[in-house]
């Protein structure tokens, strides 16, 4: 799981780190240059993509997203325990019924028809396999939330 | 219709009492109220191509490079210089930093023409700031959403350049003149809320600085001054989009904290990085998840078929103005920006010209409507940004919240009720 | 409705204003197909691109949670490269050979050869000609050295700005009149119509007639719908396709010509340029096509009459 969390926290710098530059290359080409690029518009909104799914599920791992907390606010001990098993149960459903399935099946359906995208040119299945990648690791998260113990990674530096 | 919609509203709310992800939430319910008319694999498919859809928008770029340098000038000494410079200005006003936030995230959102990207890059280092000198962090991230709106009236904005597109009618530039009363008033009275919430609050003021101590911090402040003249320079000069404008903030702030600072080391970058990645991320899968939901609701005409029947209630035009506020407001509460100003144009436009009321005017009433919903829970992208980076609940920044919805619900009436607000200075350069 | 239970209701999703030629022809579309069919069937028009981007409705079609749509032949490049034929300046002569391309077999068989991408042609309509508007006028492929203009998301459109010697810059379509307004580019191409509907004659006052690519409109219905129909009704669908065409290509005309006298009117400058200097600029653009499916398509295109 460490191994895991890991490579998704070094995978995000490096996607983020890569926006950026590319981006500024973006301005650069065109301003300084003369030539603007023709990629650097597309990358972004890719990568936009990339960090939004996979970022969600880092988010999700360390108890980032927002939710509403009147109800769990006054729980405790094995009422909280319950409610977390639900909370973990919805994640998981979404992760395989929407982001596996659902992504796994816009991935297939896609590669099948060979869909490129505008600049690139590359295949839209590859952007899109990001959708049921961030489904399978937030299964991964959903399920060991359960198995030990909720909150473990979370609210570290809510200060 | 009406099943699916009642599904969409019930099991959102259930799932939402039971504090799962926001996100998470909206996807369900959306998911669920979907197989009504699409079969299970057409809807999950549907629902991820909208997610991806939703976030692959150049724009949105603006929310991860504003929040990324937002903690570069936290942490690299940036914001800290302006807000002793802002200070040595206003300080020893009432609530004197909420005011400055007031004016920064209005005057960012006008050039900007985006909401989020106002919240990013002012709240990104002003809200953490506000919390150092003893503002509430649920009252900082309040004032910061609902002052982002005020730029969507003040010209340039993307959502006026939709709404003229969609009405048809309007000329963009018309509408550009238009938006600068209606965005004054609001900026104004949510300064005026600011001031006398700070003063009740006791929030600190300072004490007025003689000149011999401001100047030192005026001329500390210069080079942080510098990233303003940069990215506004750079966007009303044409060498940069409002959008590529976020990449140069961070560009310079990552040189100020780096290289001339020296308060950020490169080993911390990574962490940074991510930090920006994780806060950004929240708010791209809340708006990836929104995009389907509002997909949803007009793929199954639950917005027109609600709006039709309840525009019948009255002949009045000034209820009916009423109603159409009211509905817009409802939706709001549950819709994104630019696909409820695609759906309801074509609808209300109609309606109101009957009643004498200028498309211009009806822009005006429209935009400022759904500005509040930009701040109102269930879903708000402005308000996702701001209990982002105010590191809060959207239960706790309700609270701070209330009166400043008051004032922009008064300024929405004033807008309203007072053709001239929006028609008396475009009259001015001929552009009725 | 109480016969809407029976009916069944084609979904048809697009990127144009309600009141477009497009629309207008898609309700005409919408009105002759409950006529034929005795009201057991019929369309329902979103119009505005509230269901999502010409490329997103490609792809629900595909998915088959959306029936129909109307997309420009650019997008559908990603999904058919035989649309590139569109997006190749110079190779229609004019508005005439253009159409008469449409009308013969060859349209015929390009509507069906998206089929394996799951999505079947119902027909095209008329978008006219696309020609340069920016800050300057445009009268030589000279007058576009360095200038920044903004271009389709298509490598050939990239291709051919790059030709004539400007300079192609990728904006999204939402930020192209502020980025006009502050200079990130110096101009834009598109057909008559969109530059006036857009309202990007307000930040352009000089509009070029140089007609470097005729792109038409595609009306699209996706596969799954369309096998899901009986023989009879795809009969009456495709009745009701051609019968909107033809009135949408009337509304069309009137609508240039509207929109040609209304930029005017707001003190646009239209310039009709020579088009052989363009034209001769872009010929390796065709030659690199000779001998491949592309350029086969292309000959066959200009032995037409
Ligand atoms: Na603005
Ligand atoms: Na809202």
């Amino acid at each position: 799981m460490a191994m895991i969390d890991r490579g998704l926290q070094y995978l995000l710098i490096l996607l983020m780190g890569i926006m950026v530059v590319n981006v500024l290359w973006q301005v650069a080409t065109r301003f300084l240059l003369g030539d603007p690029s023709s990629y650097t518009e597309e990358i972004a909104r890719f990568l936009l993509i990339w960090i939004g799914m996979l970022g969600g599920c880092h988010a999700y791992r360390v108890g980032a997203h927002l939710g509403l907390d009147i109800l769990s606010h006054h729980l405790q001990g094995a009422a909280r325990w319950r409610l977390q098993w639900i909370i973990s149960g919805a994640v998981i459903i979404f992760a395989v019924a929407v982001l596996i399935y659902g992504g796994g099946t816009l991935v297939l359906l896609t590669n099948e028809l060979h869909q490129t995208s505008a600049s690139l040119e590359i295949s839209m299945a590859v952007i899109y396999s990001v959708i049921p990648l961030s489904g399978a690791l937030l299964c991964c998260f959903g399920v060991d939330e359960l198995l030990t113990g909720p909150n473990i990674h979370r609210h570290a530096d809510t200060n | 219709m009406e099943l699916s919609g009642a599904v969409l509203l019930v099991s959102f709310f259930v799932l939402l009492i039971l504090n799962i992800p926001v996100a998470i939430c909206i996807g369900l319910a959306t998911l669920l109220a979907m197989l009504f008319s699409i079969d299970f694999t057409a809807a999950a498919t549907t629902m991820t191509q909208r997610m991806a859809g939703g976030m692959n928008s150049f724009a949105l770029l603006a929310i991860p490079f504003f929040i990324l340098s937002g903690l570069l000038m936290g942490r690299g000494g940036i914001a800290h210089r302006l807000i002793e410079f802002a200070k040595a200005l206003i300080g020893s006003l009432p609530g004197g930093l909420a005011l400055v936030n007031v004016i920064s995230c209005a005057l960012f959102g006008s050039i900007s023409g985006s909401a989020v990207a106002a919240t990013s890059a002012i709240g990104g280092f002003m809200v953490p700031m506000m919390n150092k000198e003893g503002y509430d962090k649920n009252f900082n991230g309040a004032i910061t959403v609902a002052a982002s709106t005020t730029g969507l009236l003040i010209p340039p904005s993307n959502i006026l350049i939709v709404y003229s597109l969609a009405s048809g009618s309007v000329s963009i530039a018309a509408l550009f003149i238009a938006g600068y009363v209606p965005g004054l008033l609001l900026t104004l009275s949510l300064m005026a809320i600011g001031a006398i919430y700070a003063h009740r609050k006791g929030y600190p003021t300072a004490d007025r600085l003689p000149l011999k101590e401001a100047l030192p911090k005026l001329l500390d402040a210069i080079p942080s001054l510098l990233l303003i003249v940069i990215v506004i320079g750079g966007i009303v000069g044409g060498v940069f989009t409002a959008t590529e404008a976020s990449a140069i903030a961070v560009l310079y702030s990552l040189l100020l904290a780096v290289g001339f600072y020296r308060e950020v080391k490169l080993g911390e970058l990574p962490g940074i990085l991510l930090k920006a990645t994780e806060t950004s991320a929240v708010v791209l899968l809340l708006i990836g998840t929104s995009t389907a939901m509002s997909w949803m609701l007009s793929f199954e005409n639950i917005p027109q078929t609600i709006s039709q029947t309840l525009l019948t209630l009255s002949e009045n035009p000034l209820l009916i103005l009423l109603i159409i506020n009211l509905i817009l407001l409802v939706v709001g509460a549950f819709m994104d920006m630019t696909p409820a100003v695609l759906i309801f144009t074509p609808i209300f436009l109609p309606v109101v010209t009957e009643l004498g009321i200028s498309p211009l005017h009806f822009g005006m009433m429209m935009i400022l409507n759904l500005c509040i919903g930009l701040c109102t829970p269930p879903v708000g992208s402005v308000l996702f940004v701001g209990c982002s980076i105010a590191k809060t609940s959207m239960t706790a920044i309700i609270r701070p919240l209330l009166p400043m919805y008051l004032a922009m619900i008064a300024t929405l009436a004033l807008v309203t009720y007072i053709p001239a607000l929006s028609e008396w200075l475009p009259g001015q350069f001929g552009l009725n | 409705g109480p016969q809407g239970e029976a009916a069944t209701v084609l979904r048809l999703a697009h990127g144009m204003p309600a009141d477009h030629p497009v629309n207008k022809a898609m309700e005409v579309m919408g009105d002759r197909l409950r006529e034929l069919s005795g009201a057991t069937m019929q369309i329902e028009i979103y119009p505005n691109g509230q269901l999502g981007s010409e490329r997103d409705l490609l792809e629900l079609l595909q998915i088959g949670s959306l029936a129909m749509t109307k997309v420009s032949a650019s997008p559908l490049e990603s999904f058919v490269p035989a649309y590139k034929i569109f997006s190749i300046p110079y190779v229609f002569r004019d508005h005439q050979h253009f159409w008469r391309m449409l009308e013969s077999p060859l349209g015929r068989e390009l509507l069906l050869s998206s089929e394996p991408a799951r999505l079947r042609g119902l027909g095209f309509y008329d978008a006219g000609s696309r020609s340069f508007y920016a800050s300057k006028p445009i009268r030589s492929p000279e007058d576009l050295e360095g200038m920044k203009i903004r271009v389709q998301k298509s490598m050939t459109s990239v291709e051919m700005v790059k030709r004539l010697g400007g300079a192609a810059t990728p904006i999204a379509w939402g930020e192209l009149y502020t980025a006009l307004q502050q200079g990130v580019v110096d101009g834009a191409e598109n057909n008559i119509p969109s530059f006036y509907l857009s309202k990007h004659y307000e930040v352009s006052p000089y509009l070029s007639l140089d007609e470097h690519t005729y792109v038409p409109d595609v009306l699209l219905i996706g596969l799954p719908t369309w096998n899901s129909l009986t023989p009879q009704q795809q009969a009456w669908l495709q009745q009701a396709a051609d019968d909107s065409i033809t009135y949408q290509r009337q509304l069309w005309e009137q609508k240039t010509q509207q929109s040609l006298e209304a930029l005017q009117a707001n003190g646009i400058k239209v310039i009709t340029p020579d088009k052989e200097p363009f034209r001769q600029r872009v010929l390796p653009m065709h030659q690199a096509y000779n001998n491949t499916p592309m350029g086969d398509l292309m000959d066959a295109i200009k032995t037409l009459p």
